[in-house]
């Protein structure tokens, strides 16, 4: 089959792409891809164990060849000479050996799969200095890195949300210019770097940036397949797959060879696809309805949906062709809140296992049919603005659906608890940022983590991603050492080894750690809390969390009520976990707040211990009032009462004193002439950030 | 106190069946893809683990291979192996050893460039070249990768672990070094869920997974008590004195290993398992085919042929328990009365349509 070392040399043995049972919308998705690369990448959204990883993998074996310039490590297109390295550009004027004569050879290679796997350090993704090269010669070379060898091919990362943000960055600028500009390790060096990105995620495991998200064309949501006549057929191949995969492979060859064919005939016909004005028009239309942020979507949307007409070898686009390509453009693109994002994704597609492989291939379906549906019938995408579910992007604002049809236990949970607690809505229109919030120490100083401070650390612990030649903590970076030290090499006294190491070359590492800021929220879960104000709490809390999903910070939860502080969330990274919590969040009883900034305090003292590194934020939401005390089973009666509130204050000021806990008080008092300002009181006492909560609720209503 | 090379029978061990069923299993059935062991400290949990190295069978290697390519299989070699190997193809001359299966062990403690491989420091100063230095991934190909308390591992290190198990492959693009090599282990973790929970992903790719508790009745923890006193005290002893039993459980896991290819499932069990999983609202389809792997795992164990509805039932608590979709602080708990339920239902048409549902 393929001949390239490349491509083989990792995975030998792939399950065969057209042996995977259903999943047909990441599978037509692939297949776009690998049939125009000016689709600009796909991103996989799915739960574990949906077959994501191997539909990429197996993809290897469908892709056509293209034709390279041999012996150029770029892969260079022998036919477009504007796109050409310095090589072969050297190659062309007849200036280098390989080619005296000035022409190009070329040679036919499949196009390649490149992985970026997690523990990639820059030296290798970008292209470094010639080790080996600089000892023997003295003289500097480029060694091509990753986005060299994915040049005109892909790069496929695997659980691409836990990639490094620095190595994202440098991937995501490389995807946008098409070219990869190398400046380190005394190399100046640049080269093309076309490819299309593919990146498979688990969102259980946090989200990915709004920028990152923007820059993959296409995207799908991939789940189980629920009837269970299917689930057997995937445990019948997989099972055969797994106990003798020679045999099994062989049997799917001929389909492979087929769809293989297919695509090549597809990128033949791409070129003379037409697509008329008005459908044009109407692609516009669905990307402003869907509130798209910026024209990529746009474009991506009339190349998918040319592709898709190339790939039922029709030479012009149909309304039909524009609904699906919108299905793959605009899911997250779509200003929508995550949540509901990923409903509209999920109900979008959850019946594809009995529905899709009947109505989806190539079947041209009359326009006029499809018309009808775009409104009320085609329920895939939420494309007009009447069908109203929810979820829908009528409202910028965080629109949580908290209540709903589908949901059993809701408000209405009146059972047993009942008595106990009451579930308040989530109110969808509160937003508030931490953006503001200043951390004291300095990031250069403590470095540490997360998006909201900097992402590095100087503890010899995390993920090493690169290197410096600034000296801080002896946390030697060998590689990066060996090659500042190697051009020297000739120069220098030996004694015997290749390589002698001067001060000067001395390179140390920088690492980073994932996780991000601990945000604890200590939330007042007393009867006071009334409803109106409740379901308010609940949203700002959300807006905060939605944040820290996209910070990847971690969020704590403490609540108290009745006669004591509870731990409902201990630190962790699934803001998903928080927020469910949140929706389920039962009040009612006394207020014990003293119990409350004890606990948070605790959780976030623990924490410390555990990573020092950490920049804690403390959340209180809380109107300030407190009837539970420390001590006598928290009835302070009487002449005691004011007792209460001096642990409180006291306690802040312990707080206070911790100076690596940042705090913020939300306050949910009502203001109204004679309200007691103790939040306040307790704010300043703390030196928190202070929000009222009515300005916060107001302020967000048009 | 004790010698290293004197583990603790496997057979020696009092109660915990559960446990003992599930890492035996593993030992006949490498593709079951491990176990997470949860319970309180003290349960034998990592005695348990280390125990069954001595009841692995042996596997050939190629010699030398640092990361014990098999010799048969030319798609899963190491660069240097697959070089090798088609020097002379198919005539089997890649000069092979037999040894034990290893456990390796991944201290919570281990840094990147151990766990997935780095730069050979020393060849680069000496040589001037570029080599890769295998890392624990590398020795625990083919063998029994174990974690003890997994769940206080670095998140990167979680990440890596993630990244190969997904393929058997670790990629290594790190520190000037371009490197790729079969990494296919058994992953083994122990944790007490009282210390955190394990990230979802982390949990999914444990093919088993049991719940153990400390034992409660007074007779047999007096029993553990004696066994590990006698233990102490004369380690060659004791073991010598569970040779019998040792050898007899050794014997009936490689007489399963023989059975295996030979189990059969029917179809309407396969069904079964696919029912059970979606009734009981699993995410992707892992579960399936470990419940599938794992019943047939029981069936040889148990030197059946064919596999049957209480092999599914075992199976279904050691493949569902860690899948189930859960609440938050939700314990993990299976519905054991729904399982039996689903396994005994007569099947019915609705029965696709009702696990659509959730």
């Amino acid at each position: 089959m393929t001949t390239d070392p490349k491509n083989t040399r990792h995975h030998p043995l792939l399950f065969p792409f057209t042996a995977i049972v259903g999943q047909e919308e990441m599978k037509k998705a692939l297949l776009l891809c690998a049939v125009n690369p000016g689709l600009s990448g796909l991103l996989i959204r799915g739960h574990k164990g949906t077959a994501k990883s191997t539909a990429v993998r197996s993809l290897i074996n469908l892709l056509p060849e293209i034709n390279v310039v041999s012996e150029c490590v770029f892969g260079c297109n022998p036919a477009v000479l504007h796109e050409l390295c310095d090589d072969c550009q050297a190659r062309l004027r007849g200036d280098s050996p390989t080619a005296p004569d000035g022409k190009l050879e070329s040679i036919r290679r499949r196009v390649r799969v490149v992985d970026l796997p997690l523990n990639s350090t820059e030296d290798r993704v970008v292209g470094s200095i010639n080790f080996e090269y600089a000892v023997r010669s003295g003289k500097k070379r480029f060694q091509p890195g990753i986005l060299a060898e994915a040049n005109r091919g892909i790069i496929y990362i695997d659980e691409v949300n836990l990639l490094d943000d620095y190595l994202v960055d440098i991937i995501l600028d490389t995807a946008a210019t098409g070219v990869n500009i190398v400046e380190r390790e005394g190399i100046s060096y640049s080269h093309p770097a076309r490819f299309i990105l593919i990146a498979t995620m688990n969102p259980e495991e946090g989200e990915l940036r709004p920028q990152l998200l923007d820059r993959f064309g296409l995207s799908v949501n991939i789940k189980g397949i629920p009837s269970p006549r299917d689930r057997v057929e995937i445990i019948k191949r997989r099972e055969s797959y797994e106990s003798a995969p020679v045999p099994f492979i062989k049997q799917w060859e001929k389909e492979e060879q087929k769809l293989a064919e297919k695509i090549v005939r597809t990128q033949k016909i791409l070129d003379r696809v037409e697509i008329s004005p008005e459908l044009l028009v109407e692609i516009s239309r669905i990307a402003s309805e869907n509130w798209v942020a910026g024209h990529r979507a746009d474009i991506v949307m009339e190349r998918t949906a040319r592709t898709i007409a190339a790939f039922d070898e029709r030479t012009s686009v149909s309304l039909e062709d524009i609904r699906e390509a919108a299905e793959f453009a605009l899911p997250h693109r779509a200003r929508q809140p995550l949540d509901s994002q990923d409903r509209s994704g999920m109900t979008g597609r959850e019946s594809q296992g009995e529905e899709l492989p009947s109505d989806r291939p190539g079947v041209n379906k009359p326009v006029n049919g499809g018309d009808s549906d775009i409104g009320t019938g085609n329920k895939r995408f939420p494309s007009s603005p009447i069908q109203g579910g929810e979820g829908q992007p009528g409202s910028e604002s965080v629109a949580y659906r908290v209540s709903g049809p589908g949901d059993k236990d809701q408000p209405g949970a009146k059972g047993k608890e009942m008595a106990q607690g009451v579930i308040f809505e989530i109110r969808n229109n509160v937003s508030i940022g931490t953006r503001d919030i200043k951390f004291e120490r300095d990031c250069r100083v403590r470095g540490r983590s997360g998006r909201r401070s900097q992402t590095e650390t100087r503890l010899k612990s995390g993920r090493y991603v690169r290197s410096t030649a600034v000296r801080r903590n002896d946390d030697l970076a060998f590689d990066a050492t060996l090659r500042a030290a190697a051009p020297h090499q000739r120069h220098r006294r030996t004694e015997g080894l290749a390589v002698a190491i001067d001060s000067e070359d001395i390179r140390e590492k920088i690492r980073e750690r994932r996780a991000g800021n601990l945000l604890v929220f200590v939330v007042d879960g007393s009867g006071s809390m009334g409803t109106r104000l409740m379901s308010g709490t609940k949203g700002t809390i959300m807006s905060l969390l939605l944040e820290a999903y996209q910070k990847r910070d971690k969020v704590s939860m403490v609540t108290f009520k009745g006669k004591g502080a509870e731990v409902l969330l201990p630190p962790t990274n699934s803001i998903e976990l928080a927020k469910r919590l949140l929706e389920d969040m039962p009040t009612g009883g006394k207020t014990p707040l003293c119990h409350g900034l004890i606990a948070g305090y605790e959780l976030i003292a623990q924490h410390l211990r555990k990573e020092p590194n950490t920049l804690p934020l403390m959340i209180i939401v809380t109107d300030g009032r407190a009837n539970v005390g420390l001590h006598r089973e928290g009835v302070y009666e009487g002449g005691l009462f004011g007792k209460i509130y001096e642990e409180i204050y006291r306690f802040a000021e312990i707080i206070r004193s911790e100076k690596r806990i940042k705090t913020m008080v939300i306050d949910t008092e009502e203001k109204k002439l004679g309200s007691f300002g103790r939040a306040q009181t307790l704010s300043e006492t703390l030196n928190a950030k202070y929000y009222l909560l009515q300005d916060l609720i107001e302020s967000s209503q048009p | 106190m004790r010698k290293r090379t004197l583990n603790f029978p496997f057979t020696a061990i009092v109660g915990q069946e559960k446990m003992k069923l599930g890492l035996i299993l593993n030992a006949i059935n490498p593709r079951l893809s491990g176990i997470l062991i949860r319970g309180e400290k003290g349960t034998a949990k990592s005695i348990a683990v280390r125990a069954l190295a001595a009841l692995l069978p042996e596997i050939e290697v190629v010699e030398d291979c640092p990361f014990s390519c098999d010799p048969r299989t030319p798609g899963k070699m190491c660069p240097r192996c697959t070089e090798l190997y088609h020097k002379n193809p198919g005539t089997g001359e890649i000069p092979a050893a037999k040894r034990r299966t290893k456990v390796v062990d991944l201290p919570i403690n281990a840094t990147e460039d151990r766990v997935v491989g780095t730069l050979d420091i020393e060849h680069a100063i000496k040589k001037g070249e570029k080599r890769f230095e295998p890392g624990v991934l590398a020795e625990a190909n083919r063998g029994i990768l174990y974690v003890d308390e997994v769940n206080l591992l670095d998140d990167h290190i979680v990440d890596i672990l993630l990244d190969s198990a997904a393929m058997g492959v670790n990629t290594v693009e790190r520190e000037g070094v371009s490197y790729s090599h079969p990494a296919e282990f058994i992953l083994v973790g122990t944790m007490n869920p009282e210390e955190g929970e394990l990230r979802p992903q982390l949990l999914d790719r444990f093919g088993l997974c049991i719940k153990i508790e400390g034992i409660k009745d007074i007779d047999q923890r007096a029993e553990v008590v004696r066994r590990w006193g006698d233990y102490e005290q004369d380690p060659e002893g004791f073991v010598e004195q569970w040779k019998d039993a040792e050898d007899k459980l050794a014997a009936g896991i490689v007489a399963a290993r023989e059975l295996l290819p030979e189990v059969t499932i029917p179809e309407s069990i396969l069904l079964k398992i696919s029912e059970l999983a979606v009734e009981i609202g699993v995410d992707g389809h892992r579960s399936d085919l470990t419940m599938m792997k794992a019943a047939r795992t029981i069936a040889a164990f148990r030197q059946l042929k064919e596999v049957g509805l209480p092999e599914v039932e075992e199976s279904a608590e050691l493949a569902l328990l860690h899948r189930v979709r859960r609440r938050p602080f939700e314990q993990l708990a299976l519905d054991r009365t729904k399982i039996t339920e689903v396994l005994t239902n007569t099947p019915t048409p609705k029965a696709g349509q009702n696990g659509a549902g959730e």
